[in-house]
C-alpha cells in the first residue's frame, strides 16, 4: 500500500529537524530592520573587479594560447567520466573568461591591455578550473542566470538552468491575480538569492515583497550582495535560519513560497560531477537518504504557511520524487492542497511539484 | 526680384496645388474632409492632430522655396533628404492617422490620396524632368560649369531612382492602398488596417521624396533663367552651386533606392550551412560564415554569433549570426544563395581538387514590433540541447544551448552561445519570430505578386557564386557575371562590388518599369 511509505517519512525527518534548533536560536533574525548583519564580505566577482592591471597583447595572447592547449587536452575525458565539461565547452567557457577579465573597448591602438585580475592569476585561475575542476562560475565569481548576472563564490550553490523556470512557474501564476502579485512570497534556502530575485522582478513595483531564507551565512551574505546589487533590498528580506524557523511571525499569510532544498540522495554524493562533489557546498546537495528530507518537511509545512489559495513550488530530483511528493500531498494532507501539478523542465525531466493551499 | 517672387508662386501652385503647398488649400483640405460632425470624442480630439502634420509634412520645405530664398534652397539640399532613409515626408501622416494610437473611428473620417494627387512639376515655361531627359542634352564633368549637363546628370539620376523605386507599380500600389484605406470597414480589421496604412505612409513617402527632388531640380533651372535673364550673375553662380550639390546628393539617392525595400533597413540573421561532403564542406561553410563576419566588421554592424554547430574534424555544419545595425538585411539579402569553392583541397592528402558548396540564408528581424506574427506559446517546442543525466542539483554546466521548435511550420532555432539557458531560449526565440515573419511575408509577397519582387522570397535556390582557388584564382557572380581577380579580398569581407551590383542587376533590368 502506498500509506507504507509513513513510516520511512518519520525516520528520515528526523535528522534535519534535529540539526536545526541549535542554529535557529542564533541565526533566526527579527523580521527588521532589513538585512541581518552580514558578517563575511563576499568576494567581488572578476567583472566588478577595477581594471588595475595590465598586459601586453602578446603576453596575454601567450595564457590564451597555453589555456586553450590545456582545454583541449581534455578533449572527453571529462565527460566520460562524470559527465564533466568536454574541450569545446571548456573553450567557450575560456572565451568568457576572456569577455570578463579584459576591459573591452580600449584595446584599439593600444599596446597595453587592460585586466581585472593579473596575468599571473589568470594562469592560476585556469590551471584550478581544468586540473582541481572548480566551477567556472567560482572562477570568474559569477553565474549568468535568467537575464541576472548572479555574484557566486565557494559555499553557495551555483543556481542551474532548470531552477530558471521557477521563476515562470511564478510569473504565470501572477499575472492577473493581484492579490497573489501583490502579497508576501518566500524563498527558503535562497542560496546565492536567484530564485528570490527573479521572483521579486515578476512581482514588479505592485508591493509584492518576498522573504529569502538560509541557513548558510556566506549564502546570506551573498544573497544580500546580488540582492542589493539589482536594487531590491527594499522588496527582498534576507533572514537567516532553518526553512520555517525565521517565518513564524508571517504564518499563514504566504501568497505563496518556492523552494529548491537539497535533493540529492546522499548515497549519490560521493559520484557526483567533480565541479559539484568536490566543490559546490554538500549542506546545499544532499537530501538525506532518499533525498527528501528537506521537501518533506517543505510539503509538511506547507499548509501552515500559506494562506488560503497560497502558491507553492518545489524544484525535485525527477519523476520518483516528483510522484511521491503529489501522493504525499493528495493522502497526508488530504483536503489542503488542489491544483497540484508536476512540471517538466527542458531536458523532459520531471522537475517540478506545484500547488494551492485551499 | 518681386517678377521672380510672383512667377516663382504662380508655377509652384499650379504643380502642388493639389497636394496643398499653401496656407489655403490646407485650410481647404480641412474642410473638404471635416466630418459634419465627430463620431465620437477621439474624433474630435484626433482632427486637429491629423490634419496638421498631414499638410505639413512636406509644405514646410517647399514654401521655403515659394519665397524664392537661394538659402532656403541651399538649407534644403544641404540637409541632404535621401529616399527612403529619412522619409519623413508623410510618413508621419499616416503614423497619426492610423498607427495603433491613432485611434479607430478617426482614420475613416480623413481621406487618402494615391498617386493621382501628385501632377507632373514643372518649370515656369513647361520643361518637365522626363523632358530634360528626352533633350538628350550631354552631360559633361561635374567640374565643367554647364546649367543644361548638370540638370541632365540630375535628371539622369532620377529616372534611375525611379526604375529602382519600381515607379509604375509604385504608383499604382500606392492608389490600390488609397482606395483600400478610405473604406468605412478597413478599420473592422485593426491589424489589416495597420500594415495597408504603414505601406501606404512609406511608400507616400517615397513618392513625395522622388517629387520633391524634381521640382527642386526644376526650380534651380527656373531660377538659372531668370537670373541670365536680369544678368544677376551671383543669383546665376549660386544656382548651379546648388545644382551641382544635387548632381552629387543624386549619387548618394541612386545607391539609396537599391534599398527601399520594406525590410531592407532592418538588421538580419545570416544562417550558412555546410552542403554534403564533409570536412571539406564545413572548412568553406566556416572561410563562408567568416566572410560575412568580416563584411559585417567593415561596415560597422554589431555582430553576435547565435548559433554555431562545429564539424568533426574542422569548420561549421551550420552557424547562425545576428547582424545589428542599419541596411544590414538590405545588403545582406543579396548574398542568399549557393556559393560554390573549387580548390584543392588541404583535407585531402592527395591534393585533388574539390568543388564544396555552402547554403546562406538571411532573414530581416522586423523592426515593428506590431508587424510580428503572434506566436502561441503551445505551438512550441522548447528542449535543452545536448543534455544528458539528471541534472539539476547533480550538474554543474556553462552549457544551457535551447531549441525550439515551431510546431505549425517547423522551423527549428537552436542557441548556445548566450551564458543563460534563459537568454538562449530568448535568442532562439528572437531567431524563431524572425522565420515565422519571414514565411508569412513570403506568403503576402506571393498574393500580392504584381507588386512585391523576388527579393524577399527566400530560398535555398541555386549557385549565385563560384569561388575558385585553383588552378586559377577568381570569384564570380553567377547572376551578374560580376567577378574579382582576388578571392582573398572577397573572402576578407570585401563584398559590396558584389552586393550592389547584384541590387542594381535586380533592380534595373526591367528596361520601361517607369
Ligand atoms: C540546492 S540549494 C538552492 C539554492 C538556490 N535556491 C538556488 O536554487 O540556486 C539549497 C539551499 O538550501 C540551503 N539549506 C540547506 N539546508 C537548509 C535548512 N535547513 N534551512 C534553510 N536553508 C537550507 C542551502 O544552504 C542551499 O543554499
Amino acid at each position: 500500500m502506498k500509506l507504507s511509505l509513513t513510516p520511512k517519512l518519520s525516520t528520515f525527518l528526523k535528522p534535519s529537524l534535529a540539526s536545526t534548533p541549535l542554529r535557529r536560536s542564533l541565526c533566526s533574525s527579527s523580521p527588521s530592520p532589513p538585512p541581518p548583519p552580514i558578517s563575511l564580505k563576499p568576494q567581488t566577482p572578476l567583472f566588478l573587479r577595477p581594471p588595475i592591471h595590465s598586459a601586453t597583447s602578446s603576453d596575454l595572447q601567450q595564457w590564451q594560447d597555453w589555456a586553450k592547449t590545456l582545454a583541449s587536452s581534455v578533449g572527453s575525458t571529462f565527460a566520460n567520466s562524470d559527465n564533466g565539461p568536454d574541450s569545446t565547452l571548456l573553450l567557450r567557457e575560456l572565451n568568457w573568461l576572456v569577455d570578463d577579465a579584459v576591459q573591452q573597448g580600449i584595446e584599439n591602438g593600444q599596446r597595453k591591455i587592460r585586466l581585472r585580475v593579473s596575468l599571473e592569476e589568470l594562469y592560476l585561475l585556469w590551471k584550478q578550473r581544468i586540473e582541481e575542476r572548480k566551477p567556472f562560475q567560482y572562477i570568474v565569481g559569477c553565474e549568468h542566470w535568467r537575464e541576472l548576472v548572479l555574484c557566486v563564490q565557494e559555499g553557495v550553490l551555483i543556481p542551474r538552468p532548470e531552477t530558471e523556470l521557477i521563476v515562470d512557474l511564478v510569473g504565470d501564476v501572477v499575472k492577473g491575480e493581484e492579490g497573489l502579485r501583490e502579497g508576501l512570497w518566500a524563498d527558503l534556502g535562497t542560496g546565492s538569492g536567484a530564485i528570490a530575485i527573479g521572483i521579486a522582478r515578476v512581482l514588479g513595483t505592485g508591493g509584492g515583497r518576498v522573504i529569502a531564507t538560509d541557513l548558510s551565512p556566506t549564502a546570506i551574505s551573498v544573497a544580500g550582495f546580488n540582492v542589493e546589487r539589482y536594487g531590491l533590498q527594499d522588496v527582498v528580506e534576507l533572514r537567516k535560519g532553518s526553512w520555517f524557523d525565521p517565518l513564524k511571525d508571517v504564518e499563514g499569510k504566504l501568497a505563496g513560497f518556492v523552494s529548491n532544498p537539497p535533493y540529492i540522495p546522499s548515497d549519490n554524493i560521493s559520484g557526483l560531477q567533480a565541479e559539484v562533489g568536490r566543490h559546490e557546498p554538500r549542506v546545499a546537495l544532499d537530501g538525506g537518504v532518499d533525498g527528501m528530507d528537506d521537501l518533506l518537511h517543505l510539503c509538511k509545512g506547507a499548509a501552515s504557511i500559506l494562506k488560503p489559495g497560497g502558491f507553492f513550488a518545489f524544484e525535485t530530483n525527477g519523476e520518483k520524487q516528483c510522484k511521491y511528493l503529489v501522493e504525499y500531498m493528495e493522502n497526508e494532507a488530504r483536503g489542503s492542497f488542489c491544483n497540484l501539478s508536476i512540471i517538466p523542465d527542458f531536458a523532459g525531466i520531471h522537475r517540478f511539484v506545484t500547488g494551492f493551499h485551499k | 526680384m518681386s517678377s521672380f517672387l510672383f512667377r516663382k508662386r504662380a508655377s509652384s501652385s499650379r504643380c502642388w496645388g493639389v497636394l496643398c503647398r499653401n496656407p489655403k488649400a490646407e485650410s481647404q483640405f480641412g474642410n473638404l474632409n471635416k466630418p459634419p460632425k465627430p463620431q465620437n470624442v477621439t474624433c474630435a480630439v484626433e482632427i486637429p492632430r491629423i490634419l496638421d502634420p498631414g499638410s505639413s509634412s512636406f509644405s514646410p520645405k517647399t514654401s521655403k522655396t515659394l519665397s524664392g530664398s537661394l538659402q532656403n534652397i541651399k538649407n534644403l539640399i544641404a540637409s541632404g533628404e535621401s529616399f527612403g532613409l529619412s522619409s519623413n515626408l508623410g510618413v508621419p501622416v499616416v503614423k497619426s492617422l492610423c498607427g495603433f494610437h491613432g485611434g479607430i473611428a478617426t482614420c475613416s473620417l480623413v481621406r487618402f490620396y494615391g498617386a493621382q494627387a501628385a501632377q507632373e512639376p514643372s518649370t515656369a515655361d513647361g520643361l518637365t524632368v522626363d523632358r530634360i531627359l528626352n533633350s538628350e542634352w550631354s552631360i559633361m564633368a561635374e567640374d565643367e560649369s554647364d546649367w543644361k549637363s548638370h540638370a541632365a546628370a540630375i535628371a539622369q539620376s532620377v529616372h534611375l531612382i525611379k526604375k529602382r523605386l519600381q515607379w509604375k507599380k509604385l504608383l499604382v500600389r500606392l492608389d490600390m492602398l488609397s482606395v483600400e484605406l478610405n473604406k468605412p470597414d478597413l478599420w473592422n480589421d485593426p491589424v489589416h488596417a495597420g500594415k495597408i496604412s504603414r505601406e501606404h505612409g512609406s511608400l507616400m513617402g517615397k513618392m513625395k521624396e522622388v517629387k520633391a527632388f524634381e521640382q527642386e531640380l526644376l526650380e534651380h533651372v527656373d531660377m538659372i533663367k531668370l537670373a541670365r535673364e536680369e544678368n544677376d550673375a551671383e543669383l546665376e553662380s549660386e544656382s548651379m552651386k546648388a545644382l551641382l550639390e544635387m548632381r552629387r546628393t543624386s549619387k548618394e539617392k541612386e545607391t539609396q533606392a537599391l534599398l527601399a525595400g520594406e525590410q531592407d533597413p532592418c538588421s538580419c540573421y545570416i544562417e550558412v550551412q555546410s552542403g554534403a561532403g564533409g570536412t571539406e564542406s564545413n572548412d568553406w561553410a566556416a572561410m563562408v560564415m567568416q566572410m560575412y563576419k568580416m563584411w559585417a566588421q567593415r561596415h560597422g554592424y554589431k555582430m553576435t554569433v547565435v548559433d554555431e554547430m562545429p564539424g568533426e574534424i574542422a569548420g561549421i555544419k551550420r552557424a547562425t549570426i545576428k547582424v545589428d545595425g542599419e541596411y544590414a538585411f538590405g545588403y545582406a539579402k543579396a548574398e542568399v544563395g549557393v556559393h560554390r569553392l573549387v580548390r584543392i583541397s588541404p583535407f585531402d592528402s592527395n591534393k585533388r581538387r574539390h568543388t564544396s558548396f555552402a547554403a546562406v540564408a538571411v532573414t530581416p528581424i522586423l523592426g515593428d514590433v506590431s508587424a510580428h506574427v503572434q506566436i502561441n506559446e503551445s505551438d512550441l517546442r522548447i528542449e535543452r540541447f545536448r543534455s544528458g543525466g539528471s541534472g539539476g542539483q547533480h550538474a554543474n554546466t556553462t552549457d544551457s544551448a535551447v531549441r525550439i521548435v515551431h510546431i505549425p511550420t517547423g522551423i527549428t532555432a537552436t542557441c548556445q552561445n548566450e551564458r543563460s539557458q534563459h537568454q538562449n531560449k530568448a535568442s532562439a526565440m528572437a531567431v524563431i519570430q524572425a522565420r515565422v515573419d519571414q514565411l508569412e511575408m513570403a506568403r503576402q509577397t506571393q498574393k500580392n505578386a504584381q507588386y512585391s519582387q523576388s527579393l524577399t522570397d527566400i530560398t535555398w535556390g541555386s549557385q549565385i557564386r563560384s569561388y575558385v582557388l585553383q588552378p586559377y584564382r577568381m570569384v564570380k557572380d553567377l547572376r551578374t557575371n560580376y567577378e574579382v581577380s582576388d578571392p582573398d579580398s572577397v573572402l576578407e569581407g570585401d563584398l559590396d562590388g558584389f552586393i550592389l551590383s547584384y541590387l542594381s542587376a535586380s533592380l534595373d533590368k526591367d528596361e520601361d518599369d517607369r
